[in-house]
């Protein structure tokens, strides 16, 4: 029979041992969710508001501002929820049930409430980033309408909340908070690319001869699979940077 | 509500007049991401179905008791739990496609999609109504899901659904398997299914005048 | 508005949130019970996935039979890693995972070793996303087959041609990099988890009743 050996020394199982490995490791995670795994051009999240985007770039630029800022709340709010509540044996519900006196043998997991902890922690920042740019940056706020609320079904969003959850499921290889934010930022970082290159594409596209069956949704998408071939050459570069930063710490 | 559509019409809207993906351009994450192969597709249509059923059918028996400001917390509450289940399930019986659809599945709960149906139609309409309009709008899905799955996966791998279709001698464009292939199947089917609906209208007008 | 009318709109507030409690009980107690019957399953799903590999990776293993470790790599991370019996008992060699960069995406394997560490008895991918048609090929039992037999003491190099040395790794064609990055990936797991495991070894739990 299968017999899983003591836990007890992965108390300190993050695994990063280094500090340079940790940052060559936060540089490669930025570059591949903004560059070569672009969230949008790749992962295919955030299309709604990338084919609906406006033809200015500066509202388009505005609009990934905002998708980044409520992308990394959300994700700093998911990976502490997950963290120490959502993911198997966690920290907090297993002290919680050993205090009720639980039994010491079962698992305690509470993962299967993660999917809705996440669209609300989502809700709820969008609800405080709403506040807050309607406190601080009325203007802006009132050209944004209803595209503000909106980004709570934007997919990019819930999208890094999966994947850091995805990187917290092997207690040999957590990810750290580091690691969580950087993916997050890196994507919405990503995201801003992709939407304000579509938004300087589409207002180029206005003044040209556009096919009557594929204005609007049809051309948008031709012009993002081209966009999407463009980014597909960026494939490789990570392993590059690798090998450049670990050339240069000489490990 | 006289005006308001029957059953029946809300069954056959689904389907083509109101696609999902064609006519609303809902869903687009999904259609994108898992018409790679017919298999993904069917099965991502099947737990949008799924979902999208129940949760009309949960709403629309608690429509009585919604107040206006709570409803979108009660409508993303229902399907995010919906959501769970079908992907819960999808990991014990079927788990080699749970791993290839990935996070796709928990992404339906912001498939815009079921949230509009749950607004429109299952919070005002009875049960009856609202399962047609579930049906009607998953067969619509899953159409549209099936026809960019079928061009990719044949231009892309010369199969369907995992079964040699195009001899062994067809160099398998492997770019319609990859992102920059879904959003060129996706854009020129599209624009066929917008240039067959305007040849349409313009015929029905100048029948009529 | 008066600090009664105020007071007053909040209670009203949460009095309607009983239909949210409600059904989130509901849906709680709908999903602990989803969780209860199909965890599980899941679980064993999901060990399965490397389990049911173990017996291709060290020949005469009994996946049963396997135990489980967590062990200190020498760049300090925690490593999961397996120890193969054959049905009677008898250490028959050491599965080990392996991640690294690969062309497009992280590259997961898990790699067959035998007893004393000195050749390579097995190589399976378990997740990759190189390029399809050229570099997804690593996964293929061609490409697997390369490493049988390979020496485990010493960092293995890719070629293009014909392998000479017995430490030569002929490379997919057209997926040099994809090889390259499979092989790096192998030497250094091998390398990292040598003293460990060798230590293991020898401190007495060579053999299991």
């Amino acid at each position: 029979m299968v017999r899983a050996a003591a836990l007890a020394q992965v108390g300190k199982g993050r695994g990063i041992g280094d500090g340079m490995e940790l940052l060559s490791s936060l540089i490669l995670i930025f570059i591949s969710a903004a560059l070569i795994n672009n969230f949008v051009l790749h992962y295919f999240v955030g299309i709604c508001p990338f084919l609906g985007v406006s033809r200015r770039v500066d509202t388009a630029f505005g609009m990934g501002l905002a998708v980044i800022f409520v992308i990394t709340i959300a994700s700093f709010l998911s990976w502490t929820f997950t963290y120490f509540i959502l993911r198997p044996e966690a920290p907090i519900p297993v002290w919680v049930w050993r205090v009720v006196g639980g039994s010491p043998e079962t698992t305690v997991d509470l993962s299967v409430l993660s999917y809705i902890m996440y669209i609300f922690v989502i809700a709820s920042s969008v609800q405080f980033v709403e506040m807050y740019v309607r406190k601080f940056f009325q203007p802006l706020y009132d050209s944004f309408g209803v595209f503000l609320p909106l980004i709570t079904t934007n997919c990019a969003i819930l999208f890094a909340c999966l994947e850091i959850m995805k990187h917290l499921q092997d207690p040999t290889r957590l990810w750290g908070l580091g690691e969580a934010l950087t993916l997050a930022i890196g994507g919405g970082v990503g995201f801003t690319i992709a939407i304000s290159l579509m938004a300087g594409i589409r207002a180029e596209l206005d003044l040209c001869d556009v096919p009557r069956s594929l204005k609007g949704a049809g051309i948008a998408l031709i012009v993002a699979g081209i966009m999407a071939m463009a980014f597909m050459g960026f494939t490789g570069v990570d392993r590059g940077v690798e090998r450049a930063i670990t050339a240069l710490v000489g490990g | 509500m006289q005006d308001q559509p029957t059953a029946l019409e809300r069954f056959i809207n689904g389907i083509l007049p109101e696609n999902p993906v064609y006519r609303q351009l809902l869903g687009m994450c999904p259609t994108l991401a898992v018409t790679g192969g017919m298999k993904p597709a069917i099965t991502m249509a099947g737990a949008t179905a799924f979902v999208l059923i129940l949760a009309n059918i949960i709403i629309s028996l608690i429509r009585g008791l919604l107040k206006p400001h709570l409803r979108i917390l009660v409508f993303t509450l229902t399907i995010a739990t919906f959501v769970t289940i079908v992907d819960r399930f999808l990991a014990a019986y079927l788990y080699e496609m749970s791993k290839e659809l990935g996070p796709y599945v928990p992404l339906i709960i912001v498939n815009c999609l079921i949230i509009s149906r749950v607004e429109i139609c299952a919070s005002k309409q009875s049960v009856g109504v609202a399962v047609a309009d579930g049906v009607g709008m998953s067969l619509g899905f899953a159409l549209a899901l099936a026809s960019i799955a079928t061009v990719r996966e044949i231009l892309g791998s010369g199969t369907w659904f995992g079964l040699q279709v195009l001899g062994e001698g067809w160099p398998a464009w492997g770019i319609m398997v990859l992102p920059p292939g879904a959003f060129l199947t996706l854009g020129l089917l599209l624009g066929g299914a917008e240039w067959y609906g305007q040849r349409r209208s313009r015929r029905l007008v100048r029948a009529g005048g | 508005m008066t600090a009664m009318d105020e007071q007053g709109k909040r209670i009203s507030y949460i009095g309607q949130a009983w239909l949210v409690i409600l059904l989130a009980l509901c849906f709680g107690a709908a999903l602990a019970l989803v969780h209860t019957t199909l965890g599980p399953r899941i679980a064993e799903n999901k060990r399965n996935e490397t389990y049911s590999v173990i017996p291709v990776l060290v020949p005469g293993a009994d996946r049963d039979m396997t135990e489980e470790l967590i062990v200190q790599s020498r760049s300090g991370r925690d490593v999961r890693v397996y120890k193969a019996f054959t049905t009677e008992g008898k250490h028959k060699g050491w599965v080990i995972p392996a991640q690294g960069q690969g062309f497009a995406d992280r590259i997961e394997l898990l790699i067959g070793q035998d007893v004393d560490l000195t050749t390579i008895t097995g190589m399976y991918v378990l997740a990759q996303k190189e390029t399809p048609g050229l570099g997804d090929y690593i996964k293929g039992e061609d490409f697997r087959d390369r490493f049988r037999g390979k020496p485990a003491d010493r960092p293995l190099v890719v070629v293009k041609t014909d392998p000479r040395e017995e430490n030569e790794i002929q490379a997919l064609t057209g997926a040099t990099i994809s090889s390259e990055s499979v092989t790096d990936t192998i030497n250094s797991a091998i390398d990292n988890l040598r003293e460990v495991l060798l230590a293991h070894d020898s401190s007495g739990a060579g053999a299991r009743k």
